[in-house]
């Protein structure tokens, strides 16, 4: 699904990504972790479009995505969160989903002036489609408040629906569990879960070392731009590199 | 083959003034991290507080009246900051651009008001030339070029040598970090105004002995140390000087090539060129006073 | 009650002009400082068709799309910029274009303008054909308004929002930010071409001193005023702004004074851009309610 081959990139002098190569296949859901500054939100900006890469090349489907824009890449069903979550705090929950939808009619100002009635159709489809998103994620009832009245976790949770709203077929997810609730972190996992269910695949980068564990089939691990590790959780707890790697590391959030 | 040279050498003498603007400007730019729109009226307002005082009841020669001119101009200049800039600093960088430009407006007017929109002069009786190698320059323009040198040397030795000067350079890189060392901020940011007001009003004067004063000559010369600033790499003092010399020397040669009605067309053109292709400038690197 | 017809008018045609430029800078985030540039293309290719014999509602029809693509030439490079940036190159653009119209004297007739030009031929010339320019006005701007919001409250007027409030959020979500943003200088400059041929014809008389850095900041002050980001708060900013403009001239000022009532305006307007970026940058009407 997802073929990283050889690559790199570095700011000024430092090397943010070496020469970095995996591949994701269809399996469910995958982690990457790593220290702080190993470089894997990198990798996603990198993957996702919003750094060109310095060498390399990133195939999505077996179509090549490295240096396609972003809004290019995620129309393709590549859709991320972002590690501070980045809902729009002026339009309201219901809003904010809404805006996510893929290629509506109504944002074509042809469309607005020709076609009202398409628009209005797919408006209301696209409403029927937030609400269910919103039900999922047990939100329903914050739907008219304005997002930036949400509290932490539940923004967090609100970025996922509108990645949802994407129809991604690979959901990047960024640091999703930082700095919410263990109760929201179960209800993010259930979430999480029923959506791979449904064939849909999640890459995470992520700190809580337990979670990853719990809900990994497969995880990558970078070091200082590398990627030094590639197996499962529990092979990956007993290894030399990996221990070595998280020595000192204050990131075990049970 | 003399034509040209007389150009060129108008075009340096123009350019050393728009480099002390331009120089004020990009310190601004290197400590705040913004455009000061404004920054054009303490050119205007430097030339006509001069003004004010060659006229009765303290007709002084202008180089003695330049000097209260240069105090109340940076008095403006801290103003501007305390009352303006400072409240808005941390907010949207666009709701800073926006005050600026009616900040800049409101001074205009203020000019206007007071001084009325006709042109002036300070009534120096010309001054005799003096010819060499077939060029001719004005004494007048002899001592612009002197103290635009002096100020621009006193600069140099003040970022270069002295505690405050490389505070100054030490803020302008990394403001956080030279707060952690416990460089004042509030000390250095006072300084930067006072410098960028001195300079503009220092300009101010000097270009309005060389020429007139009119209200809109804090526009018309903003544009022109925008432009010089760009060119020069946002930030970068000394890019700033040597952008001031470039377009002194384009606009004085353009006469040669285009409608003198499209001189100032050399300034935006060349903001918009750079904005679009170099925005780092051709000398330098954005960010930091070096 | 002629003098309220015109300041009627004028007002409408200022609504136009500020919603046009709420829809670059309250729904998307452009901050286009150079928009009088389209309002002055408007007004001159309108002009110029009419005085050439071209029917008037042809010519305001070519001078909307006219300017509506020299909008897209401009925003296609210019939008690479990033906002602050993009406010001084569109500044720059407004006052090449002003230069354009001052120096290309076989086109516009430089600074002595273009008059004589005449109303639609269904309205009278002159103060008779009053009532009927204003309800030509009202009309139009109906119409202006009730697409405007059709517009914004459209999932098109939606991902505008998107693109204003987060560029990176927007492509994330698979929506091309810089085509958004084209689409909507775009449409702004086509409105604006429209406010500026309604001006052209009513005025009846048109020359480069029209279209200065002085209607910037008028327009500006509108949108900011009303509240940005609103359907209404352009009309409102502009009805306030424009009676408070024409209700000056009707103050009984002595002859003596009367050179200080366009700089204390100056000085009006751009304090109060200052004060309402410290106090209420929102404006008047605020977008979100709660």
């Amino acid at each position: 699904m997802l073929k990283i081959d050889h690559v790199t990139k570095s700011f000024g002098g430092l090397m943010a990504v070496n020469n970095v190569t995996f591949q994701l296949d269809d399996t469910g859901i995958t982690g990457l972790v790593g220290p702080n500054g190993s470089g894997k939100t990198t990798l996603f900006h990198l993957i996702t479009g919003f750094y060109k890469l310095d060498r390399g090349q990133i195939h999505f489907k077996d179509k090549r995505i490295s240096g396609l824009p972003p809004h290019v890449i995620s129309r393709m069903g590549l859709v991320r969160s972002f590690q501070q979550t980045r809902v729009l705090p002026f339009l309201s929950a219901l809003e904010n989903l809404m805006a996510a939808s893929p290629a509506q009619a109504g944002e074509h100002l042809s469309s607005v002036f020709f076609q009202p009635r398409r628009v209005k159709r797919e408006e209301s489809r696209n409403k029927e489609r937030a609400i269910q998103i919103l039900e999922l994620l047990k939100l329903e009832a914050l739907g008219q408040h304005l997002a930036g009245r949400l509290s932490f976790g539940q923004q967090k949770l609100l970025e996922l629906g509108r990645v949802l709203m994407a129809e991604p077929k690979l959901i990047l997810l960024d640091e999703p569990t930082a700095g919410i609730n263990p109760t929201l972190i179960r209800q993010l996992v259930y979430v999480i879960r029923e959506l791979a269910g449904k064939k849909i695949q999640f890459f995470l980068i992520e700190h809580n070392m337990p979670l990853v564990a719990e809900i990994c089939e497969k995880v990558f691990m970078m070091d200082s731009g590398s990627l030094i590790f590639c197996g499962t959780p529990s092979e990956a707890v007993q290894n030399p590199r990996v221990i070595e790697a998280y020595l000192g590391s204050e990131d075990h959030v049970a | 083959m003399e034509y040209y040279a007389q150009l060129l050498l108008n075009g340096i003498i123009a350019g050393s003034i728009y480099a002390l603007f331009a120089v004020g400007l990009t310190m601004v730019y290197g400590v705040f991290r913004f455009i000061n729109f404004a920054h054009g009226e303490l050119i205007a307002w430097g030339a006509y507080l001069a003004l004010f005082f060659t006229r009765s009841p303290f007709a002084w020669p202008i180089y003695l009246a330049a000097l209260p001119a240069l105090v109340i101009t940076a008095l403006i200049g801290l103003g501007q900051n305390r009352f303006v800039f400072e409240p808005l600093r941390h907010g949207n960088r666009i709701t800073l651009l926006i005050a600026s430009i009616g900040l800049s407006y409101f001074l205009r007017n203020a000019i206007r008001l007071i001084w009325g929109s006709d042109l002036q002069t300070y009534g120096l009786m010309p001054t005799r030339g003096i010819e060499f190698a077939g060029l001719s320059i004005t004494s007048a323009q002899i001592t612009m070029m002197a103290a635009a040198v002096l100020f621009l040397g006193i600069l140099y030795i003040i970022l270069t040598h002295s505690i405050l000067g490389k505070s100054l350079r030490a803020v302008a890189d990394n403001m956080a970090l030279a707060q952690i060392m416990g460089i004042s901020i509030k000390k250095v940011g006072v300084t930067v105004w006072v410098l960028a007001s001195f300079f503009s009003a220092v300009g101010g004067v000097l270009l309005a002995v060389d020429t007139n004063l009119e209200p809109m000559m804090g526009l018309t010369n903003l544009i022109k140390a925008f432009a010089a600033v760009l060119l020069g790499g946002a930030g970068n003092v000394w890019g700033a000087l040597l952008g001031g010399l470039v377009i002194g020397i384009s606009e004085n040669l353009s006469v040669a090539f285009i409608s003198p009605g499209y001189k100032d067309f050399i300034s935006f053109a060349l903001i918009i060129l750079m904005l679009l292709f170099r925005p780092r400038g051709i000398f330098g690197i954005a960010g930091g006073i070096r | 009650m002629d003098y309220l017809l015109h300041i009627f008018i004028v007002s409408l045609i200022y609504a136009i002009f500020a919603i046009s430029l709420n829809l670059e800078l309250g729904y998307t985030g452009l901050y286009n400082f150079g928009h009088v540039a389209f309002f002055g293309i408007g007004a001159y290719t309108s002009a110029l068709l009419s005085l050439a014999g071209c029917p008037v509602t042809l010519g305001m029809v070519c001078s909307m799309l006219l300017s509506g693509g020299m909008g897209a030439l401009l925003a296609i490079p210019a939008l690479r910029l990033s906002g602050d940036y993009f406010g001084i190159a569109t500044l720059s653009f407004g006052e090449i274009i002003r230069l354009f119209f001052l120096n290309e004297r076989w086109l516009t007739k430089g600074p002595m303008g273009l008059p004589g030009i005449s109303r639609p031929a269904w309205i009278d010339e002159g103060v008779t054909g009053l009532p009927g320019y204003l309800i030509f006005c009202i009309l139009l701007t109906l119409v202006v308004f009730l697409v405007t919001r059709h517009l914004t409250r459209s999932p098109f007027g939606r991902a505008l929002k998107v693109v204003r409030e987060d560029e990176y959020v927007a492509e994330a979500l698979g929506k091309n930010a810089l085509a958004f943003k084209i689409r909507a200088v775009m449409v702004g400059s086509i409105l604006a071409g429209l406010a500026g041929s309604l001006w052209a014809h009513y005025i009846s008389y048109i020359s480069p001193a029209d279209f200065t850095l002085t209607e910037t900041i008028l327009v500006l002050l509108c949108v900011v005023l009303g509240g940005r980001g609103t359907n209404w708060g352009p009309i409102l900013g502009a009805f306030m702004i424009l009676f408070f403009q024409e209700i000056i001239r009707f103050l009984p000022i002595p002859a003596d004074f009367d050179r200080f009532v366009a700089p204390i305006q100056g000085m009006v307007y751009g304090a109060a851009l200052v004060i309402l970026m410290l106090k209420r940058p929102e404006g008047l009407l605020p977008e979100y309610k709660e």
